[in-house]
C-alpha cells in the first residue's frame, strides 16, 4: 500500500461507511461525518467531491440526482456492491493498520 | 456479498428521482455545487440568518470550488483562491488556534508569557537606544556637528584638554573642512537682581554659533557680529525659554531689561526658542564669547597655552570626518612648527556630536539592545519548542487531517496562525509590560547615564519594532514545527516504524537547544564579564573616608572681591559660619574636590633635571583638608596655618607622585625634604620644598591609573600660599542630613546672599555616580543572563521529557534486559550534558569573538577573559544537568512491565 493510496483510501473508507446507512448528497455526507467524529474530521468539499466522483468512476459508488426531505434538488450517491465488498475488506486492514499506529505512537 | 442489486429500482433509494438541475455549460459537477450550496443556504436560513446573509456565509464556508473542480476536471484556471477565500480560511484557522488553546491553556500562557517578557524587555531597551541613540540630536542636520577637541597626545594615547582662545582663533582661521569652528563654553553665572539670587548654566559662545546649530530668537534677537568681536566693557545675554518662563515670568517686555550676571548689569537682548538647549544640551543663558570680562579676565583671550575651551563646528558639504580629522592633523603640525614649546604635543581630535554625548552610554545601549535580541531569540526557541512538542502530540490528528484532504499548506498555514496568534498575545502583553518596566526603570537609571535631551517612552516607534519582531518571532517559532508536522506523513510513520518520529522534528528540538544553550552563554560571559569589571571597580580604594563628607562650591565676584585678601576674608567668615550649623563637625577649604571629575594640570620640574616636564594635577587646599578626608599622612607633616604667603614655598606628595618624580627612591621618608620646581623652572621663586607624603587619593576617574596616561600624579599646595577663586567647601555632617544641608545653605546666604552656593554633593554621592554606569551595565546583563538561563533550562527540560517519553518503549525494554535505573537515568543527563556541550562550544567561541564589543565598558578584565569563559561553561552544563533530572528519573521509574504491555 502506498502512502497516497493510503490517504484516499482513508477518506473512501469514512465515505462508504457513511453511504451504508444511508444514501446521501455530498453536503449530508461532510455533515455526518462531522457530527460523527465529534467534529475533528471537518472534511473539506476541495477534498470530498474529488473522493466521491472518484468512487463513482471506479463503480464502487452510484449517483442520482434526487429531491431532499425539504424538496431542495441534490446528488445523491450510495455505494455499489462492489462497494460494500470494498468496506469491509479495507476496514479489517484500516483496524489493523490503526492498532500500528497507536503502537507507534506509543498510546 | 448480496446479490447485485438493480441500480434503477433501489429499495434504500427512497427518493423521487429527478433530471439534474439545468445550468449554464451543462456541467453536472457544477449543478452539484450549486445544490450544496443551497442546502448549507437552507441549514443556515433555518438557524436564524437572513437569505443573503446566509448566501454570503455559505459561499465563504464552500471555499473555493475551482480548487477542487480542477482536480478532477480542470476547469477554469482563473478561478484560483480570491481574496475572501483566503480571508475566510484566515479566519478558521484562528478561531481552530484559539480553540486549542482553550483546550490547552498551560501550554499557551507559557508560551505567551514568555513572549511578553522577552518583548517587554526588548521594547523598554528599544524606546531607550532610539530615544539616546537613534533619534536625531536637537539640532537641525546634527549628523555634520563635531565637536573639535584640544587633546595631548603621546605615545599614541590623548588626553582630552580643551582648546586655549588663541588656538581656537587659529583653528578658525585654517580650517577649511569645519565651517564655522565655534566655541561654547560652558560657565555657571551668578544672576541677581531677581526675586533670589541663583546660579544658572550658562555658555559664551562666539560668532556663527547660533547658526550652526540652528537656534534662533522667540523674542527678540540674538547676538549682533559687533556684539561678538568687540570689546566695550557693555555687556549683553540672551535667555533660554525656560529660564525666562521660571525666573522672569514670562515677562513680554524683558528684551531691553537690564540683569545682575555675576554682579555686573547685563542687558537681555533676547530670548530662544522653547527648543533651544545649546551645545551643552540644558544652558539657561548665553553671552558673547568676546564679553569675557563678565566670568574672569579679558586678557586671558590671549592665551595660547591655557586650555579648556570646547570648540565645535560643522562639517562643510561633502568634507568626511576623515578628511576633516586629516586637515586638523596638518593644522596642528603647523602650530607645533610655529610654537614649538606650546603646542608640544597638541593635536585636535574631531568627535561628531552624539558620539560626544553619548560616550560610553551608547556602547551600553547597543549591548543591552543585542543583550535583549539574543534574549528574545532563546525564548522564541522555546515557543518554538512547545509547538513542535504540541505538534507532535497532535500528529494523529494532523495526519487524519491530511488524510480528508488538507494539503500540506493548509496545515502549514493552520500552525503558522497558531503560533503567530501566540505571539500576538505576546506581543500586546509585551507591549503593557515595557510601558510598565520603563516607568519602573528610568528612575533607577542614574543621572548623567542618559544624555538630557533622551526622553525614553514607549514611542511609535518602538511599537513598530517590537510588531516586526513578533511578527518575525512568530512565523519563525511557527514554521519549523508547521514544516515538520506538515511533510510528515502516516505512509512514512508507517514504513519507517518507531524511529519515524525522532527524524526532523527533533533534529529541530536539539538544534534549539543548541541554540538556547550557546546564547545563554553568551549572555552569561557578558554578564560575567561586566561583573567582574564592576568588583575590580568598586576594589578599588579611592583612598578616602566617606561618612557625612559633603562639599559645596562658592565662586566669590570678582567685582565684589576684588582680591585674593576680600576672597580670604569671605571664605574663612564662611567656613566659620558653616562651622556654626549645629551638625557641622568639621569644615575645611580646597580649589577642588575629589572625584568631581576634574582638576587642573600644570608642570613640575626636579631641579636637577630642569628640561624634563612632569605633568602633574595640582590643588589648592586648607590645612585641616587630609584630616577631613582621613588621608593618611606617611611621612612628613600636613601644612599649618604658618604656611603662608610670608613663608617659603612648601608643597605636599602622593605616593604615586613621589614614584613618578623620585624613582631612585621614592620612598615616603627619603622624598620628604626635596624640592621641586612648580611652575617656570628657571625661576627660583617657584622652587618647593616636598614637607609631606600621603597616601594615594582617587582625584579624578576612579578607573583611571595613578600615572599612566592622562591620569598624573597630584600635588598640593597651601591655600594661603596661592588663592582660588572657586572654593570647595567641604565639612562632615552628623545627623539629620537634609536638615543640617539646609541649616548650611541659609548660612552661607547669610555670610553674602550675592554668593550662592553650588554643587553640593556627599562624597559618597560622588563615588556612587562614578560608579553608577558599570553598576547598571552589570545588573541589567546579570538580570538578562539570569533569565536567558531559565529560559535555556526550561528548554532543556521540555526536550527531555519529550524524548523520554518517546523513548518510553526503548527503554522498558533495556530495563526488561537488565538496565538498572540508574543506567537509564545516567543516560538521559548525559544526553542533555552532550546537548548543552554543543551549545556551549558553539556560544563560547561566539562570545569569544563577540566579546571585543564589550571591551569599551570593561575595566581591568580582559573580554576573551578565559576564567569567566570556563566559569560559564561548567555552570551552564550543570544546570544542563539539573534541569535534566527530572526527565531523568522519570525515565529510572519506568518499570519494565511496561514494555511488555506496551509492545
Amino acid at each position: 500500500m502506498s502512502g497516497s493510496d493510503l490517504f484516499t483510501g482513508t477518506l473512501d473508507l469514512l465515505i462508504l461507511r457513511t453511504l451504508r446507512a444511508e444514501p446521501l448528497h455530498g453536503y449530508g455526507i461532510g455533515k455526518a461525518l462531522r457530527e460523527q467524529s465529534g467534529g475533528v474530521l471537518a472534511i473539506e468539499e476541495g477534498a470530498l467531491y474529488p473522493a466521491l466522483h472518484r468512487l463513482e468512476r471506479k463503480g464502487l459508488l452510484e449517483a442520482a440526482w434526487g429531491k431532499t426531505d425539504t424538496g431542495r434538488r441534490a446528488k445523491f450517491y450510495r455505494p455499489t456492491d462492489n462497494g460494500v465488498a470494498h468496506l469491509e475488506t479495507e476496514s479489517d486492514r484500516w483496524a489493523e493498520f490503526s492498532g500500528a499506529v497507536s503502537l507507534v505512537l506509543g498510546r | 456479498m448480496g446479490t447485485p442489486r438493480d441500480p434503477r429500482e433501489p429499495p434504500s433509494w427512497p427518493f423521487e428521482r429527478v433530471p439534474p438541475p439545468h445550468v449554464s455549460g451543462d456541467d453536472d459537477a457544477r449543478a452539484e455545487i450549486e445544490s450544496h450550496i443551497e442546502l448549507l443556504v437552507q441549514e443556515l436560513v433555518a438557524g436564524g440568518m437572513s437569505d443573503t446573509e446566509a448566501r454570503l456565509e455559505a459561499r465563504a464556508r464552500f471555499g473555493d470550488p475551482a480548487a477542487w473542480r480542477k482536480k478532477t476536471h480542470r476547469t477554469d484556471p482563473r478561478r484560483q483562491g480570491t481574496m475572501t477565500t483566503m480571508m475566510t480560511r484566515i479566519l478558521q484557522d484562528l478561531r481552530f488556534a484559539l480553540r486549542g488553546f482553550r483546550r490547552n491553556p498551560g501550554f499557551a500562557a507559557m508560551a505567551v508569557l514568555t513572549l511578553a517578557v522577552a518583548l517587554a524587555g526588548n521594547t523598554a531597551i528599544f524606546s531607550v537606544l532610539d530615544a539616546a541613540v537613534l533619534r536625531a540630536l536637537p539640532f537641525p542636520d546634527a549628523d555634520r556637528l563635531v565637536f573639535i577637541n584640544g587633546v595631548h597626545r603621546t605615545n599614541g594615547e590623548e588626553a582630552f584638554r580643551g582648546a586655549s582662545p588663541l588656538e581656537f582663533r587659529d583653528w578658525q582661521a585654517r580650517a577649511t573642512q569645519v565651517d564655522p569652528v565655534v566655541t561654547a563654553m560652558g560657565s555657571t553665572f551668578t544672576l541677581t537682581g531677581v526675586d533670589q539670587a541663583q546660579r544658572v548654566q550658562g555658555e559664551l559662545v562666539s560668532e556663527g554659533y547660533f547658526g550652526v546649530l540652528g537656534g534662533e530668537a522667540a523674542l527678540g534677537r540674538t547676538f549682533t557680529d559687533e556684539e561678538m568681536t568687540v570689546l566695550d566693557g557693555s555687556f549683553v545675554t540672551v535667555l533660554s525659554y525656560g529660564l525666562w518662563q521660571n525666573v522672569f515670568g514670562g515677562d513680554p517686555d524683558v528684551v531691553g531689561r537690564t540683569v545682575r550676571l555675576n554682579d555686573l548689569s547685563v542687558q537681555v537682548v533676547g530670548v530662544m526658542d522653547q527648543d533651544f538647549v545649546g551645545a551643552n544640551l540644558g544652558s539657561q543663558l548665553w553671552t558673547p564669547f568676546a564679553q569675557f570680562g563678565l566670568v574672569g579676565n579679558p586678557e586671558t583671550l590671549q592665551s595660547r597655552t591655557s586650555r579648556w575651551l570646547p570648540v565645535l563646528g560643522r562639517l562643510v558639504p561633502g568634507a568626511t570626518l576623515e578628511e576633516a580629522q586629516a586637515e586638523f592633523e596638518s593644522i596642528a603640525l603647523g602650530l607645533q612648527e610655529e610654537h614649538p614649546r606650546a603646542h608640544e604635543d597638541r593635536f585636535a581630535r574631531l568627535v561628531p556630536f552624539k558620539e560626544s554625548y553619548l560616550g560610553t552610554t551608547g556602547n551600553l545601549l547597543w549591548i543591552l539592545f543585542g543583550a535583549g535580541l539574543l534574549l528574545l531569540v532563546i525564548a522564541g526557541a522555546n515557543v518554538a519548542n512547545l509547538l513542535l512538542v504540541r505538534a507532535h502530540a497532535r500528529t494523529r490528528e494532523i495526519t487524519v487531517r491530511r488524510a480528508i484532504g488538507a494539503d500540506s499548506g493548509r496545515i502549514t498555514g493552520q500552525l503558522l496562525t497558531e503560533s503567530v496568534t501566540l505571539a500576538t498575545a505576546g506581543g500586546v502583553l509585551g507591549l503593557l509590560g515595557a510601558g510598565w518596566a520603563l516607568r519602573a526603570a528610568l528612575p533607577l537609571i542614574p543621572q548623567g547615564v542618559l544624555p538630557s535631551y533622551a526622553q525614553p517612552a514607549v514611542s511609535l516607534r518602538a511599537f513598530g519594532f517590537t510588531l516586526g519582531v513578533l511578527v518575525l518571532v512568530g512565523v519563525a517559532s511557527g514554521l519549523v514545527p508547521a514544516l515538520t508536522s506538515a511533510r510528515r506523513d502516516l505512509a512514512t510513520t508507517l514504513r519507517s516504524g518507531r524511529g519515524a518520529l525522532t527524524g526532523r522534528g527533533n533534529r529541530a528540538q536539539k538544534a534549539f537547544v543548541i541554540t538556547q544553550v550557546g546564547l545563554a552563554l553568551m549572555l552569561l560571559v557578558g554578564a560575567g564579564l561586566l561583573t567582574r569589571s564592576l568588583r575590580a571597580q568598586l576594589a578599588i580604594d579611592p583612598g578616602l573616608e566617606f561618612e557625612g563628607v559633603h562639599a559645596f562650591r562658592v565662586q566669590p565676584a570678582s567685582e565684589r572681591y576684588p582680591d585674593p585678601e576680600a576672597v580670604r576674608i569671605y571664605t574663612e567668615e564662611l567656613s566659620r559660619r558653616v562651622a556654626e550649623v549645629p551638625g557641622v563637625s568639621q569644615v575645611t577649604l580646597a580649589s577642588d574636590f575629589p572625584l568631581r571629575g576634574g582638576s587642573s594640570g600644570a608642570y613640575a620640574y626636579r631641579p636637577d633635571a630642569p628640561d624634563e616636564r612632569i605633568r602633574v594635577h595640582w590643588h589648592l587646599i586648607a590645612p585641616d583638608f587630609f584630616d577631613l578626608l582621613q588621608v593618611q599622612v606617611l611621612a612628613g607633616r600636613s601644612f599649618t596655618t604658618a604656611d603662608d604667603e610670608e613663608s617659603a614655598g612648601v608643597v605636599m606628595v602622593t605616593e604615586a607622585f613621589a614614584e613618578r618624580v623620585f624613582p631612585e627612591d621614592p620612598s615616603p621618608g627619603a622624598v620628604v625634604g626635596r624640592q621641586v620646581h612648580f611652575g617656570d623652572p628657571s625661576n627660583p621663586e617657584s622652587l618647593a620644598e616636598i614637607v609631606g607624603v600621603v597616601e594615594n587619593v582617587r582625584y579624578r576617574n576612579l578607573t583611571q591609573s595613578m600615572m599612566d596616561g592622562p591620569n598624573s600624579p597630584d600635588l598640593f599646595i597651601p591655600m594661603a600660599q596661592f588663592r582660588p577663586r572657586t572654593h570647595e567647601v567641604a565639612f562632615r555632617v552628623a545627623g539629620d542630613t537634609a536638615a543640617v544641608l539646609g541649616a548650611v545653605r541659609r548660612a552661607v546666604n547669610e555670610v553674602d546672599s550675592s554668593t550662592p552656593p553650588f554643587g553640593l554633593a556627599s562624597l559618597e554621592g560622588l563615588y556612587r555616580s562614578q560608579t553608577a554606569m558599570p553598576r547598571l551595565a552589570a545588573v541589567l546583563m546579570g538580570a538578562f543572563s539570569i533569565v536567558a538561563l531559565s529560559l535555556a533550562a526550561v528548554g532543556i527540560y521540555g526536550v527531555l521529557t519529550f524524548t523520554v517519553g518517546q523513548r518510553g518503549p526503548e527503554i522498558a525494554l533495556r530495563r526488561a534486559l537488565g538496565a538498572e535505573a540508574s543506567d537509564v537515568a545516567r543516560s538521559v543527563v548525559w544526553d542533555a550534558v552532550k546537548l548543552a556541550g554543543v551549545g556551549v562550544g558553539v556560544g563560547g567561541l561566539a562570545a569569544f569573538f563577540a566579546g571585543d564589543l564589550l571591551e569599551a565598558l570593561l575595566f581591568e578584565v580582559q573580554a576573551g577573559d578565559m576564567t569567566t569563559l570556563a566559569f560559564t561553561g561548567v555552570a551552564l552544563l550543570a544546570v544542563a544537568a539539573v534541569a535534566a533530572a527530572v526527565p531523568a528519573v522519570r525515565a529510572a521509574r519506568k518499570a519494565p512491565a511496561d514494555a511488555l504491555s506496551a509492545e
